[in-house]
């Protein structure tokens, strides 16, 4: 079973836009309810509408999950289920809407009344903080303690794991020197929390995505004083200090956290949740296929993970009409697709790597990764479905049966010179369907004569220190890795910027944009998109963008992800939300 | 008692019964341990019915092209057709068995499940084999240096021995084998599959050479002071001469037996780091990552899951026949 | 007796020591032989190399290895000092250092996952010797007869059958099919006795399965070797009892190398029981080895092999002192 690891972006410096529309998403206004279809359970329902909608109070929650959370320490934490469930008890600066449909994947204010201010140069962004904020403890929330929160994030050799760092350093006016608050006691001066009520930034430079930023996790307020000694630090995972309608009773790492009420929230200052559990329990390190069982006997709610059922589940859910009713299939917003290395002989010639374009089977490729309902839509290009500026095409056409044009896939390979075919090697995680991936691919390639040499290695490694370094991908001749990405946030800046953009490649290793594509057309289109507020112009940009990177054969995308989730029935108020492409755990209830 | 030079020394000696029997042998036509243990091993029909079942997996691994090429379709060879798309499980019941396919296929790529087993076969034999080859030469030879020179040799050796005992044994080869998978650079100049195998060989035969070595450490101690030693070497007979002429073969029916009771052990090994990912790599079939595939499907596919395992089954209870029926042939004193 | 059991207990740290430098040796090595950078694994998906060597400082990696071996050491005598956020925290003696990937304590993390090897192990021991022994007392008292064959043959089975595929099909079997024994997963003892024994049945019965095939051959081979002894002959020639010759004489010589081979059992599947763990998804041992190995957590590997050799060596240890009291001969060696 594989994690979700989160999209993943590190925002590089940009021009505009893309705020400036999601600060006109307006109001904060209350419950998750107002506008929303509410629907009755049906295959799919939870997709565009509230299955069970409810206001009931009360009851326990059971979730469960087979993994662990990678830390509860908010600004350590980079998995989209964790930062999906931390909603549920922790409040940020401002939040993905809580609701189903599109709008859940725009921002709004949670700790803060509403959107960022931006000055007119864009280079001041300040936000005002609601009233009646606490921690669990009754403490108010003030500035300073969301200022220490992102400072925190800077101590990168003690508060290791997030994105906290990477992404505030280039933002931040010194963010580039600042070591953390543990070394540097003076603070970070380009956050101003003078005022209580209010957080001002100093931008280095032109952000407008910042208010998509301050929806992540690391703008979770911590108390500095909850931070110090032996139960702070490395050690605060294990002690978080809660500021939503709920905090940590139990935490066992790995086994159980159990979430009771915080009597110190207050609805008023909270429009976006409505809180009604008494309690939620997740117990941990389950066995897959044990969760599934689970949650079809009723004994379990929720598999949080987000990542589907097991191949059984899927299997009794989709044969049963009266299981497949409680069931829903979205899209999680991530590509799958097999990077092709540019950089790697014989790929550097544009004909070859076309070659495997046409050679790949795509269906098998969609059964390596669960099918159509357990896998996803078969795809021909990098942008996924779930984002505004997608066009469907294909550029690279698999036959008419979509197992790959080996006519094409052959002529291709006599224009770069091997007609008989070459060698190379796919790249792959060890566990999960990475390997069934590269397996299919291997198998796929060998009919027109390239021969591909699976080399597996541990997750953990695969991204930031394999695929991730091109010198590495040089060096070992990774001609092909398979690879999946999903945006941080919900735009296309999101999606493209990291895994497309030429000037984001990172020599020295944590590297997204593992084929080394650069072209300074893709890259200037990138900078006019996020300059452009006309959202029909932007999508056409982004869309052109899209035609461009498939054009340099660097990118085979083979499926737009889906999952097949299961709700179980005696849940209210569960839907879909765009930002996570799972759950949305904010609101479920429990009914009768 | 002496015996006579053209037939080898036995430990029939220790035994007065056997003494006896050999004596009457004698007797009538003179025969050595060898002949009398295959006499008794032919009238072992489970032990023998144990030796045909692994001559033709031998066979099988060792003819495995032209099998496959016979009786099904090469073992990386997709049959997307052949998969029930949505669910990703062979068509057909029993894990789409048909005439094409006689054990069926695998689920997800839809190769053929014949094949696959045909091959994953020659992994298992060939991985077994070798690391026994590789415990049984570094422990016979350890072994018998200990044994035979005692002193500061002796100690250093069971030292050794006692060290590598100490550590948990398939932590150990996880850990190596996580490293090998990884690696791609060639070691030795192998890489990939190759590469992978002698790295399973090394692993399972070197951690396991102690079992052995105390064994025939142990046996070589008895012998040492055995009075058929005494005389050779008053003899003028060289240490060289002593280990090889007369003790090596007074130990082979100890080596033997064991040799067939590490081989399933080793087998299992395999199909266990295997199971765990860090055996072989796929593409290459082996019946214990055959096994770890079958655990999400098993209850839509059972078949896949079965055929391996059964497969495993069948060589290893194999292997365990021959071993029990060459050490009651072997035995002198057992099986009356 | 109490200089032998003096020199080995020595015999005992000299090993745990070298044990402890070869673990060191081939974990800490082992990424290196693979070009790979630990601290990687640890700082998050996007990660530069900036942040990279802020974790290699914090995790300690920065440091040439016999630092690190010796820091390790060093923790486990006097204790250790780790800079953890804004104090510095001492970790007191013996100190198993931190997870490189959760921080959570390695001292910690082994008392906590003790528990579950333990009871699945020692459960499945305590049947698997009395039935496997019995069994194999039975079979070779009635030698010959239908049971002795058919257990035979079942032994041989249960030899024959690797441990994962047993626990699949009972799975299979009792948890999906006939859904008797459903959602196995670890209860604690102090949690609910009950469950804790309704969880753990499938586990004991699939390792039991696989040793007491082992035991009953074993047991079988043994007793009719000494039954067919010159003092058993003795015995009875003496006009004993049968039921008093096999008590008495029997049993005591038969049993005697089962007991050896017990405890190194058992000590052995302390150090984790990999397959069984993982299969039936009870987080032992076995498990967070097998899973710190595949995230290369340093500490927890180290730890928790130490912790395993440490079982195994005690049981040497326990049995070769058992020989000693029997054979005086042994302690002079």
């Amino acid at each position: 079973m594989s994690r979700s690891y989160l999209r993943t972006g590190a925002i590089a410096a940009a021009v505009l836009a893309l705020g400036a529309t999601a600060a006109c998403s307006g109001s904060s206004s209350g419950g998750s309810t107002g506008g929303a279809t509410t629907k009755s359970a049906a295959y799919n329902a939870a997709l565009d509408g509230i299955v069970n909608a409810s206001d009931k109070k009360g009851g326990t929650l059971n979730y469960v999950a087979s993994g662990d959370f990678d830390s509860l320490d908010p600004a350590r934490t980079y998995y989209a289920y964790s930062w999906n469930y931390q909603r549920i008890y922790q409040r940020t600066l401002l939040m993905f809407k809580a609701t189903p449909g599109n709008d859940g994947a725009q921002v709004t204010g949670d700790l803060a009344k509403g959107l960022g201010t931006f000055s007119s140069d864009g280079l001041t962004v300040t936000y005002e903080l609601r009233d009646g904020i606490t921690f669990q403890d009754g403490t108010p929330i003030t500035s300073a303690d969301i200022k220490y929160a992102l400072e925190r994030s800077f101590a990168e050799d003690v508060i290791n794991g997030g994105p906290g760092a990477t992404y505030l350093k280039p933002v931040l006016v010194g963010g580039e020197s600042y070591k953390g608050p543990y070394k540097d006691k003076a603070g970070l001066a380009s956050i101003d929390a003078s005022d209580p009520k209010k957080i001002v930034f100093h931008l280095s430079k032109k952000f407008s995505d910042f208010n998509y930023l301050m929806a992540l996790p690391i703008s979770t307020p911590v108390p500095q004083a909850a931070d110090q000694g032996k139960n702070g630090g490395a050690n605060y995972q294990f002690h978080v200090v809660s500021s939503g309608p709920y905090k940590v009773e139990t935490y066992q790492p790995g086994k159980l956290l159990t979430l009771v009420r915080n009597t110190a929230w207050k609805q008023s200052s909270d429009p976006n949740r409505k809180a009604l559990p008494d309690k939620i329990v997740l117990t941990e390190g389950l066995d897959p296929a044990d969760m599934d069982q689970r949650m079809l006997a009723g004994s379990a709610d929720l598999e949080v993970e987000g990542t589907g059922v097991q191949p059984t589940a899927v299997a009794t859910i989709l044969r049963d009409p009266s299981t497949k009713k409680n069931s829903d299939n979205p899209s999680t917003g991530f590509t799958r697709y097999i990077s092709i290395q540019e950089k790697v002989p014989p790929l550097d010639n544009v004909n070859c790597r076309q070659a495997v374009q046409y050679a790949a089977d795509k269906v098998a490729l969609q059964g390596a990764r669960g099918g159509p309902i357990a896998g996803g839509d078969i795809a021909g290009q990098m942008l996924p479905p779930t984002l505004p500026a997608y066009k469907k095409f294909t550029q690279y056409d698999s036959g008419s049966d979509n197992t790959g044009d080996l006519q094409k896939a052959k002529d291709a390979l006599k224009a770069c010179g091997k007609p008989n075919g070459f060698s190379t090697k796919i790249a792959t995680t060890n566990k999960g369907k990475g390997p069934k991936v590269a397996i299919a691919l291997q198998a796929a390639l060998k009919r027109v004569g390239i021969n591909a040499q699976v080399v597996q290695v541990d997750a953990s490694t695969y991204y930031s220190g394999f695929i991730g370094v091109p010198s590495n991908v040089h060096k070992q001749g990774l001609g092909l890795a398979v690879a999946g990405w999903g945006p941080d946030f919900p735009t296309e800046y999101g999606f493209f910027e990291s895994i497309v953009d030429g000037r984001a490649i990172k020599q020295a290793g944590g590297n997204s944009n593992y084929s080394e594509f650069n072209n300074p057309k893709v890259n200037d289109l990138i900078d006019q998109a996020l300059a452009t507020t006309d959202v029909s112009k932007r999508n056409d940009l982004w869309g052109q963008v899209d035609h461009l990177v498939m054009e340099g054969a660097d990118y085979l995308p083979f499926v737009a992800d889906k999952a097949l989730d299961y709700r179980n029935p005696r849940l209210t108020n569960v839907y879909i939300s765009k930002a996570f492409g799972m759950y949305d755990y904010v609101n479920i209830g429990v009914g009768s | 008692m002496t015996a006579p030079l053209d037939v080898e020394p036995s430990a029939l000696d220790a035994d007065p019964d056997a003494a006896i029997s050999a004596e009457s042998a004698k007797a009538v036509e003179g025969r050595s341990l060898r002949q009398i243990a295959w006499m008794r091993l032919k009238r072992d029909k489970v032990a023998l019915g144990g030796g045909v079942v692994i001559v033709l997996l031998i066979l099988t691994a060792v003819f495995a092209p032209v099998l496959v090429s016979l009786l099904g379709t090469p073992p990386d060879v997709p049959h997307g057709n052949l998969i029930d798309q949505t669910f990703q499980i062979p068509k057909g019941s029993f894990g789409g068995i048909s005439t094409k396919h006689i054990l069926g296929v695998d689920p997800t790529f839809g190769r053929d499940l014949f094949a696959r087993i045909v091959y994953g076969a020659r992994i298992s034999l060939l991985t077994a084999f070798l690391a026994t080859f590789v415990t049984v030469l570094i422990g016979t030879v350890l072994g018998i240096t200990a044994g035979y020179f005692g002193g500061w040799v002796d100690g250093l050796i069971s030292r050794v021995m006692d060290i590598l005992l100490a550590f948990p044994l398939l932590l150990f080869a996880i850990g190596i084998g996580a490293v090998i998978v990884v690696t791609d650079r060639p070691i030795l100049g192998l890489t990939g599959t190759s590469l992978s195998v002698a790295a399973l060989i090394f692993i399972i035969g070197f951690f396991q050479w102690p079992y052995i070595g105390r064994i025939v450490r142990g046996q070589t101690l008895t012998l040492r002071e055995k009075e058929f030693v005494d005389a050779a070497r008053s003899l003028g007979a060289s240490n060289r001469h002593i280990i090889f002429k007369q003790l090596l073969p007074n130990l082979m029916a100890p080596i033997l037996v064991y040799s067939t009771l590490i081989i399933p052990t080793n087998i299992l090994f395999e199909a266990a780091l295997s199971f765990l990912g860090v055996g072989v790599r796929p593409p290459t079939p082996s019946w214990g990552q055959m096994l770890s595939d079958a655990v999400s499907t098993y209850q839509i596919d059972p078949t896949y899951m079965v055929v391996p395992g059964v497969a495993l089954f069948l060589t290893v209870m194999s292997f365990n026949l021959l071993g029990d029926g060459l050490r009651d042939a072997l035995d002198p004193r057992a099986g009356r | 007796m109490g200089r032998f059991i003096i020199r080995r207990l020595l015999g005992v740290v000299v090993l745990l020591f070298i044990v402890s430098i070869m673990t060191f040796a081939v974990f800490f090595m082992a990424p290196k032989v693979a070009h790979a950078n630990v601290a990687r694994n640890f700082c998050g998906r996007v990660c530069d190399d900036e942040a990279v060597k802020q974790v290699s400082i914090k995790l300690g990696l920065d440091k040439p290895l016999y630092e690190q071996y010796g820091a390790y050491l060093k923790g486990i005598f006097v204790g250790r000092d780790y800079r953890l956020g804004s104090d510095v925290t001492h970790c007191g003696a013996p100190c198993l250092g931190y997870s490189f990937k959760t921080d959570q304590s390695v001292a910690f993390l082994v008392k906590d996952r003790l528990p579950v090897t333990a009871s699945m192990a020692i459960g499945a021991a305590v049947i698997w010797l009395v039935s496997g022994v019995s069994v194999g007392i039975i079979s070779a008292l009635k030698r010959g007869s239908i049971f002795d064959r058919t257990a035979m043959g079942v032994a041989l089975a249960g030899v024959s059958l690797p441990v994962y595929f047993t626990a699949l099909v009972a799975l299979s079997i009792f948890s999906y099919k006939l859904k008797i024994l459903v959602n196995v997963h670890y209860v604690g003892f102090t949690d609910n006795p009950l469950e804790w024994a309704k969880n753990l049945l499938l586990p004991w019965i699939c390792l039991a399965f696989l040793y007491s095939a082992t035991y009953a051959r074993l047991t079988r081979a043994n007793m009719l070797e000494t039954m067919g002894e010159d003092y058993i002959r003795t015995a009875r020639a003496k006009g004993l009892p049968e039921k008093t010759v096999i008590r008495k004489h029997g049993f005591r010589a038969a049993l005697t190398p089962i007991v050896t081979i017990f405890g190194l059992d058992l000590g052995g599947l302390l150090g984790g029981a990999v397959l069984t763990e993982t299969v039936f998804n009870f987080r032992g041992l076995g498990y967070e080895a097998y899973a710190a190995i595949a995230t290369q957590d340093l500490p927890v590997i180290l730890g928790i092999t130490l912790f395993a050799a440490f079982f195994i060596i005690m049981a040497n240890l326990l049995v070769d002192v058992a020989y000693a009291y029997v054979d005086p001969r042994v302690r002079y060696s």
